[in-house]
């Protein structure tokens, strides 16, 4: 296992998306999401190769109306612009999701930075995750984390809402990842990395 | 007696100047240390909070080898400066920031390091980016001694003597440091933005007390090498040259996109610092004290700048300017009188504005706030800020348009097709992962450039958005055409933060890469700068700042522009 920072994780998901031809836009997105579920004790590491992999491999969909079983909309890409879009939109949005966790993170950060209230269900319409001042609220029973069909729209709470499990801060020390995965990931970012150069020298103080 | 300048303000007297006129790198690279700057935000704390310091571990030898750690009680927290002394051989003691060796490594600790930590340190700090760091790390530096001018000091202080003022002035500082990391880098702990913590909350606090430790320690390190060496008739630096010591720093490119990439906190840097100029114009009247301290300020810029001795001739003519500019304003029959009239800091400026260089223009700034803490130093509370990670939603493609028309003007008045306005491109290198710039067609990796060409990014953005229905919301250009979503962002922040853009094309020939360094070090607080290139400067921080047993003193914290007489 090896330790790093919540900087590092975001710096080298950045990079790393990048590398495979991330757009800047979406690769920043989904390095503040990776910081989100790290901050919040999520494991990101192995979903973001992942990502990058089935991005590469064009079987992740970017788009939040051609999407199905098979080729998913990416949460890890595009959360954080759907749960923008339900919010400025006020429409329900309903799609096959691949890594939904980056879909909470993104509803997290939203509620958190613009109180916004979304409520996330599964294909048997169960509430999955809300937000509600401010704050995420998740059924950790339901959630797993599985490619699916999912609903979300914004909402009006009433204290009618089930009460689940409230997703807290869970540290903002470093955290303990999996070496391989991060060394892969950096690797990934060394990628967008230029060679020295008698030109690149100039800047570093000759 | 003291008069009350909260009272005394017009509110809105004197309206803040326009980002169009500031957000020029030729303006943002004429800045200059202020009561605003971090170095001088530190000082103040480390007064109030009356901290104290301590030198907890001395493991240093007779060659100035070892180990030292240096406490700081804080507030009730402790910092401790971990400091280890190395043996390099002249030729491998270098400013690059890729050099591998240095003199001296460091590190700002939360606490006290147990012996565990202290181990782990001693193998990782002195490979620095190539280790892996503690959290409770919070910067990570390193410096070397001055060749000029170490050696010089120390057989004058083993000898008895004080060391020449003229050197100490020529250069100085002891050590100069090339990096100063903090933020999570290689491991370290991050930082986070927290306003209800007193301790350390504001931008690069940890990093300047780790500078201003370096300083203290490159003094002891002298004063304890010298007695090893001259014994009894060895003597230690005066207070006077003591405190005309600073800290070197070599600084290059690495630091320019933090200006870019931080677009919240680079407007409220910005707009703290315009706050404070308006507030200060719109000051109503001002005592015969007041009116003394302006005078003596002016007069403290004009002897800095007589002695601020740079090779660079784009900077010398500059400070040639700004030397006479000062000369005139001093030597000026109005000057009384301008000062006695009502709104006399205005009047002063609107009287000389259009007579001095923009060097002066931004001196004069820095003087006039400075004798006013009781209506600028709350302003320093508001230099933080937590950047929002998501896009703030509300806004349809009309208003996108409108705000790229109304605030990106100059953006879009640049020919994004002319190849001198595709001249240079950023991207980061391999060697220790720094910024770089290259030029386009010539130099390697323009395939892998770094976003910065905000002019063009806006241009391709206004194309794709005039032809979607002006309804449609900001969320939904986006998500249908994700490659807009950098920029879109910019323009939304921007729209609330008028101070996050520099509205000069950053990727043309004109660009000086050295304006971008010269507006952050102004905010660290830097002093004199000595450009080696358009590309890299050497500075000074702290020089002039109180010593910790100074710090109480009752003009500790008057140091804006250091200067050392019969140098």
């Amino acid at each position: 296992m090896l330790t790093v920072s919540l900087n590092e994780v975001y710096s080298e998901t950045y990079k790393a998306l990048r590398s495979v031809g991330i757009e800047w836009g979406l690769a920043k997105d989904c390095a503040n999401l990776s910081r989100w579920l790290v901050n919040h004790d999520y494991y990101f590491l192995g979903s973001v190769l992942k990502t990058a992999d089935l991005y590469k491999e064009k079987k992740l969909s970017t788009s939040i109306k051609e999407n199905n079983l098979n080729k998913p909309l990416t949460s890890a890409l595009m959360g954080l612009l759907l749960v923008e879009y339900v919010s400025a939109n006020k429409i329900i949005w309903k799609g096959y999701l691949h890594s939904p966790k980056f879909l909470l993170a993104s509803m997290g950060l939203i509620a958190q930075e613009q109180n916004i209230s979304l409520v996330l269900k599964n294909s048997k319409n169960s509430i999955i995750a809300y937000t509600n001042n401010q704050k995420l609220y998740v059924d950790t029973n339901i959630f797993n984390n599985l490619t699916g069909y999912f609903f979300m729209e914004t909402y009006e709470f009433n204290n009618n809402c089930n009460p689940l499990s409230l997703v807290q801060n869970q540290r903002l020390e470093v955290s303990k990842i999996n070496k391989k995965c991060w060394d892969r990931l950096s690797s990934m970012a060394f990628e967008t990395y230029v060679p020295e150069s008698e030109a690149s020298k100039s800047g570093a103080g000759y | 007696m003291k008069q009350n300048y909260k009272k005394n303000q017009q509110i809105n007297r004197c309206p803040m100047r326009q980002p169009s006129k500031v957000m020029k790198l030729e303006r943002l690279g004429s800045f200059h240390q202020s009561r605003l700057s971090f170095t001088r935000q530190l000082i103040n704390e480390l007064k109030s909070n009356k901290t104290q310091f301590e030198i907890s571990k001395w493991d240093i030898d007779n060659n100035g080898f070892g180990n030292a750690v240096i406490k700081t009680i804080f507030n009730n927290s402790i910092f401790s400066l971990v400091v280890f002394c190395h043996s390099i051989n002249d030729e491998e003691r270098s400013d690059r920031v890729i050099a591998e060796k240095w003199d001296m490594t460091f590190s700002l600790f939360k606490g006290v390091p147990s012996n565990i930590e202290l181990d782990k340190m001693s193998k990782n700090l002195k490979i620095q980016e190539l280790g892996r760091h503690l959290s409770k790390q919070l910067t990570l530096s390193r410096a070397n001694k001055s060749v000029r001018i170490f050696r010089k000091v120390l057989d004058a202080l083993s000898n008895g003597k004080q060391p020449s003022k003229l050197d100490i002035n020529n250069i100085g500082y002891l050590v100069r440091t090339t990096a100063v990391y903090g933020n999570g880098k290689f491991g370290i702990g991050d930082f986070s933005f927290d306003s209800s913590k007193s301790v350390l909350n504001k931008p690069f606090q940890a990093e300047m007390l780790t500078v201003y430790l370096i300083r203290y320690f490159s003094i002891e390190l002298i004063n304890f090498l010298a007695e090893k060496k001259g014994g009894k008739k060895s003597v230690k630096l005066s207070n006077k040259i003591s405190r005309h010591l600073g800290v070197g720093n070599a600084t290059g490119l690495g630091m320019a996109p933090f200006l870019i990439n931080h677009q919240e906190l680079i407007h409220k840097w910005i707009n703290t610092r315009e706050t404070a100029i308006s507030r200060v114009l719109s000051i109503k009247s001002i005592n015969k004290n007041t009116q003394k301290q302006i005078l003596n300020y002016i007069e403290q810029a004009y002897r800095y700048t007589s002695q601020w001795n740079v090779d660079d001739l784009i900077q010398a003519n500059r400070i040639k300017n700004l030397n006479l500019d000062l000369k005139d304003i001093i030597n000026c029959d109005e000057l009384l009188n301008l000062l006695n009239k009502d709104y006399p800091l205005k009047s002063l400026n609107d009287y000389f504005k259009n007579k001095i260089c923009m060097e002066t223009e931004e001196i004069l700034h820095s003087i006039f706030i400075e004798p006013f803490p009781d209506i600028i130093d709350d302003l320093t509370n508001q230099m933080g800020s937590v950047e929002k990670k998501s896009v703030v939603v509300g806004y349809n493609v009309k208003e996108i348009i409108e705000i790229i028309k109304e605030n990106y003007k100059w953006a879009l008045s640049i020919d994004v097709n002319s190849s001198d306005e595709n001249y240079f491109f950023w991207y980061t290198s391999q060697a220790k992962l720094e910024p770089r710039i290259g030029v386009t067609n010539k130099d390697d990796g323009y395939e892998k450039q770094l976003p910065f060409d905000i002019s063009h990014q806006v241009q391709k953005a206004l194309k794709i958005l005039i032809k979607l229905p002006k309804k449609m919301t900001a969320s939904e250009a986006m998500i249908n055409h994700p490659e807009i979503r950098n920029i879109v962002r910019r323009i939304i922040i921007n729209k609330t933060s008028p101070y996050s853009e520099i509205q000069d094309n950053l990727v043309g020939k004109q660009m000086r890469p050295i304006d971008l360094l010269r507006c952050k070090l102004s905010f660290f607080g830097a002093s004199k700068y000595d450009p080696k290139s358009d590309l890299w400067t050497r500075i000074t921080l702290f020089q002039g700042a109180p010593l910790p047993h100074q710090l109480q003193e009752e003009s500790s914290c008057d140091w804006l522009f250091p200067y050392l007489s019969d140098a």
